[in-house]
């Protein structure tokens, strides 16, 4: 009905008018994407868990040398979206911490030993990369929603300062550094904000990803486009999921960024993570570095692109954002089709972190898609609308959308490939 | 003449749209003098939603009440008037395109019919939920 566009990305383009995926599809291309999301799912589990721990309980604790070690009830605290009580219950399994999370959790890789030795061995789950993501959030903001608005308004101040005092109550050095210079305590709790932000934002996806891999393994999802509509579904039926940020002090709950506030997931987190990691993140050290004084790092943080939609994989901490921490955390949780698969190409178990750090590219890939598409639909008009006029408009917002994979780093002309691993 | 919410209830195709603003807790700024020009779906664009969507917003009134303000526009405003403007601000804060004047267009949804006056406002009836971004 209107004339093929004469995109560089055509070809994408036209895939995503006919409903499909930036990825394409093929039965390889799925079980990469369905196996890396349970590799993924099963840390993200721990991750949006410890990520409302530090919010809600660590809060401004000094010496927080033992965030990273997640408390029973938080270990037991139930998805909002898995179990029986799940509203709307996305995934069938149990809303608990997953059973392969728990099994690493207590032998990791040396075996059976004290939780803090296998802390202190780096014999654990890696909330560093966690971390990572909440302070490419935290460090971008501005980028859409409302969230970081709020955190520079007069409400959320009186709300943290409520909570500082309370913390302090009982530790007048601390009061008194508050007194001296309250910015700094202020701008620690804006970043715990964001551990908040993201670790509802990552409640939702751990059993988005889990359902998704079982109903692969049950033959109920067979091709690329149906796992990109499996996530088009979820984001929808989770956009006014409420984004908040409660703080225990001694039994009590202080309400730094209220429910009431109106914030939603899909305004607050979802998009703003997706431009934030995705797409841009920072330049990390590594093997890979960057001179800003020869303008290798954009002076603009909107044309930053280390996100994972650009990353060029080493199997060392490097660019993009699946760090070496991410690859680790995920190479414990391979389902056995995907180690068989991995075998069979590359160098095989050596090279094994950058061959499911590609799967991961790809599979980021569909959710993007999926991001796109959700937006498409939400903003814009159906792919079988009859009104051309309507049908340019999709047309334009693709085109606008490729654009960002037309700078060189980008990755989707490798994952359109198969030999890309 | 009847106000907004007595016009919807009264069409009969609007229980979706009523039930959402009693679970936003919206009924009484909306039978107030107002005015204020609302741009109505029908029950068939909340059932075009994906499954669930409209489940999690009743559930959380803040949340569903700041949807349910992006239809709303303070004023009474008639069609020829909306026409003459690019974007209306809308009362959650996000400004509503008007994207096409033959056939009248509210962002991407279309209006099926307009200017249903009422005591404190004007309806318009529309076919898509209207989301902001």
């Amino acid at each position: 009905m209107i004339s093929p566009s004469q995109h560089r990305w055509a070809d994408v383009i036209h895939r995503l008018e006919a409903g499909g995926s930036m990825l394409p599809d093929s039965p390889n291309n799925l079980k990469q994407i369905i196996g890396i999301y349970k590799a993924y799912a099963v840390p993200m589990d721990f991750y949006w868990r410890d990520l409302l721990y530090i919010a809600e309980q660590v809060f401004l604790n000094p010496l927080p040398a033992f965030k990273y070690l997640l408390p029973q009830e938080y270990l037991d605290r139930p998805n909002s979206y898995a179990g029986p009580a799940g509203s709307p219950r996305i995934w069938r399994g149990e809303a608990s911490a997953h059973p392969e999370l728990l099994a690493f959790m207590a032998k990791g890789e040396m075996g059976a030993m004290p939780r803090l030795l296998h802390h202190l061995w780096h014999d654990r789950i890696n909330m560093e990369f966690a971390e990572a993501c909440m302070q490419a959030m935290f460090w971008h903001q501005g980028m859409g929603g409302r969230f970081n608005d709020y955190l520079d308004s007069e409400p959320y101040r009186a709300n943290a300062d409520r909570a500082i005092k309370a913390y302090f109550r009982r530790n007048p050095l601390m009061l008194g550094l508050y007194k001296l210079w309250p910015e700094m305590m202020l701008e620690k709790v804006k970043q715990l904000s964001y551990y908040a932000n993201l670790g509802l934002f990552w409640e939702v996806m751990a059993p988005v990803f889990f359902e998704m891999s079982d109903l692969y393994d049950e033959g109920k999802l067979t091709s690329v486009p149906e796992a990109m509509d499996f996530l088009v579904n979820g984001i929808f039926a989770i956009a006014g999921r409420p984004i908040y940020h409660n703080v225990m002090i001694e039994g009590e709950c202080f309400e730094i960024v209220p429910k009431s506030e109106g914030f939603t997931w899909l305004y607050e987190a979802a998009l703003p993570y997706v431009e934030a990691v995705f797409y841009r993140t920072s330049p990390f050290r590594g093997t890979k570095s960057y001179n800003a004084q020869a303008n290798q790092v954009p002076d603009q943080q909107a044309d930053f692109h280390y996100g994972i939609l650009y990353a060029d994989l080493f199997p060392v901490g490097s660019a993009g954002i699946p760090p070496t921490l991410l690859m680790q955390d995920m190479v414990h949780f391979l389902p056995p089709y995907l180690k068989e698969d991995y075998s069979q190409h590359g160098r095989g178990e050596s090279d094994v972190l950058i061959q499911l750090g590609v799967s991961f590219q790809r599979s980021m890939y569909n959710v993007t898609s999926a991001v796109i598409q959700a937006l498409r639909a939400a903003l814009l008009y159906p792919l079988d609308d009859t009104n051309p006029d309507h049908l340019k408009a999709n047309r334009q917002f693709f085109e606008a959308q490729m654009d960002r994979f037309l700078r060189p780093e980008a990755r989707l002309g490798e994952i359109q490939t198969a030999h890309y691993r | 003449m009847a106000t907004i919410l007595e016009t919807a209830a009264d069409a009969g195709c609007f229980g979706t749209l009523l039930a959402a603003v009693d679970a936003a807790g919206l009924r009484n700024a909306l039978e107030g003098t107002g005015p204020f020009t609302v741009l109505a779906p029908v029950d068939a664009a909340f059932a075009a939603l994906p499954p669930s969507t409209v489940q999690t917003l009743v559930d959380n009134p803040p949340q569903l009440a700041r949807i349910l303000k992006y239809h709303v526009v303070s004023g009474a405003r008639l069609q020829e008037e909306l026409i003459r403007q690019p974007a209306w601000d809308s009362l959650e804060g996000a400004p509503i395109p008007i994207r096409c004047h033959e056939p009248f267009e509210v962002k991407n949804a279309t209006v099926i019919n307009a200017n249903i006056v009422c005591d404190n406002g004007v309806v318009h009836v529309i076919d898509r939920v209207l989301l902001p971004g």
